[in-house]
Parts: structure tokens; sequence; C-alpha cells
């Protein structure tokens, strides 16, 4: 496969690999801020600290007034290390959402893209039939909600088909027409299932080009059921 | 007798500087909540800063006590100016 062509499981494998690097990353930045949100806070100690130096660094602070002001300071010291605490634990929670945020925005974009490309091979591709509905009474065969009308004999040859492919089974002309005629598969011809098939094609074939390509106006005429700015006359 | 009246004053005066009593002014703290004193404290030993801090040590340590440090040493003339900063620590230790 050349270089520059990409396929449906390049596109899943790629994002895959994207969304591992994108989540790694995030959490990596998670780690990194929640360590030096850890690390640079002061611990309740620091302020401690500072008034033991104060008191040892200065020979006059020697009267009791003097050293009483000095403990109530590192009391409220360690108040204030209690509240940075208590912030950080809320600093980290908000980081801790924060990620969970990123991550769902990453994994949200990776699929937009996903869905985009998706969507973009489905308009090349043309119809893709997600749902079949055979109504028997009706005679209508609804291919993704369109219906088509079809003659008695063409809704046969559509419900041997679909009853063949739930069980996975491939059918020759001579077994369809052995099914419909209820004679055995071995004296049937190949040629009458192959007919059989030829007119479902027809009468589908038709229809569907007709509902998706070349429209019927009543009374006014037919046009083609494409946008204006995708045709190119070569 | 005048020479034997010296001797004396020389023997009287060295065992008066060798038991003479020696006091020193430390600082101290305890941890949890941070809790300090400035407290004045007899020293049998050696009349030195140094001494005074390994004398004193253990005996604070006893009372869950940590010295920060020993801010001088003096005699009991020093002691007046003292009491009234030193409080409730004035010489307990």
């Amino acid at each position: 496969m050349p270089d520059n062509t990409t396929s449906a499981s390049d596109i899943r494998r790629t994002g895959g690999r994207l969304v591992v690097m994108g989540v790694g990353g995030i959490l990596a930045l998670l780690i990194a801020a929640a360590l030096l949100l850890f690390l640079t806070l002061p611990d309740s100690g620091a302020f401690d600290a500072r008034v033991e130096r104060m008191f040892v660094e200065n020979a006059d602070l020697t009267s009791q007034a003097e050293i009483k002001l000095l403990e109530i300071l590192a009391q409220s010291g360690t108040a204030f290390a209690d509240t940075l605490a208590s912030y950080r634990l809320v600093i980290f929670v908000l980081l801790v959402f924060a990620t969970g945020m990123m991550i769902a925005a990453l994994v949200f974009l990776i699929l937009l893209v996903g869905f985009n490309r998706r969507m973009a091979q489905i308009e090349r591709a043309g119809i893709q039939v997600n749902s079949l509905l055979i109504s028997r009474e009706e005679n209508t065969v609804y291919l993704n909600n369109l219906g088509f009308k079809l003659t008695d004999a063409a809704m046969e040859t559509m419900s041997i088909l679909a009853e063949a492919r739930m069980d996975d089974d491939v059918l020759s002309g001579s077994e369809i027409e052995g099914m419909i005629s209820g004679r055995d598969a071995s004296n049937c011809e190949e040629a009458a299932g192959a007919t059989r098939i030829k007119r479902l094609r027809d009468t589908l074939g038709n229809q569907i080009v007709s509902e998706l390509l070349v429209k019927n106006i009543a009374r006014r005429g037919y046009m083609l059921a494409v946008e204006k700015d995708v045709i190119k006359v070569l | 007798m005048t020479r034997f009246a010296l001797t004396l004053l020389v023997a009287l005066t060295c065992a008066g500087t060798a038991h003479a009593q020696c006091f020193a002014d430390y600082k101290a703290k305890k941890d949890a909540p941070l809790r300090l004193h400035y407290g004045v404290a007899q020293i049998g030993g050696a009349c030195s800063a140094g001494a005074a801090a390994r004398e004193l040590t253990p005996r604070l340590a006893a009372q869950g006590w940590t010295l920060l440090q020993v801010q001088s040493v003096f005699g009991p003339e020093g002691l007046d100016q003292r009491k009234n900063s030193a409080g409730q620590y004035y010489l307990r230790f």
C-alpha cells in the first residue's frame, strides 16, 4: 500500500496511540504539578523554626511578655500552616478534576476526528446499508428507511437471499430457483435463478438510483440529486 | 605571722574562687506546640558556657525541653537583674 494513503484501521491505530500519548502527557503534567504543589509549600514546622531562630538570635528577647508573644506568633503561624494544608488539598482536588476534564476532552477530540474521517469515507463510499427491512404485506423493502416497492417474484428472491444471509449461506442460481419453485435444486437450471436475480437487481437498482441520483419531480421533469459543487466534468 | 596570714588569704581566695557559685542563663524550647522559655540555672561544674550547655542539656531534656542556647555565665551578682525575666524558670532546673 502506498505511504500517502490511510485506511480505517490505520486511523484507529494512530488514534489509539494518540490517546495513550495524550493521557500519558496529561498524567505526567498532573504528577509534576502535584509534586511542585506538595514540595514547595512550607510545612507547619517552618513557622516554628523561624520563631525559634528569632528567639535565639535576639539576645534581649528574654522578658516573659516577649516570650509569650513569640509563642502566640508561632501558634498563629501553625494555624496558618493548617490552612495552607487544606488549601493544598483543595488545589490538588481541583487539579485532579482538571486532569479528568482534559482527558475527556482529548478522548472526545480523537473520537470527533475519527468520526469525521469515517463520515468522509461513508460519503465517498456511497450508500451503506445499515438497516434492511422486508415487509411482505406491503411487498416493500426498506433500505435505510427508503422504501422500494418490489414485484411478488422479486420479493420472493429478496426474502430467500435475506434468509440465506442470516444463516451465512451462499446460494447458487439453481438453489434459488429450487427454493422458490419448491422443486429439488438438482432439477432446476442455473439460468432460471440468474434471471430472478437479474430482475431483482433491475427493479431495486432502478428505484435506488431514482431515489438517490436521478430524481423525478412530478410534472416538471428529471434532476440529478447531487450538490452543484461536487460535479466536475473532465 | 604576716606570711601565714598572706598564705591563708591566698588559700581562702583560691578556695572561694573554686567554690564560687556559678549561674547560667539560657533559652530552651518545647515543640508542638512551640513553647519557649528563658531561664536561669545553677551550674555545678566548670563555669563556662560550653560546660553549662553540657550540664543543662540532660537536665532540661528530663522535662521535655530542648536547650537552644546558653546566653552567658555569671556569678551570684548577676542573679537579681535576671530574676524578673526568668520568672517561673528562675533556678528551676
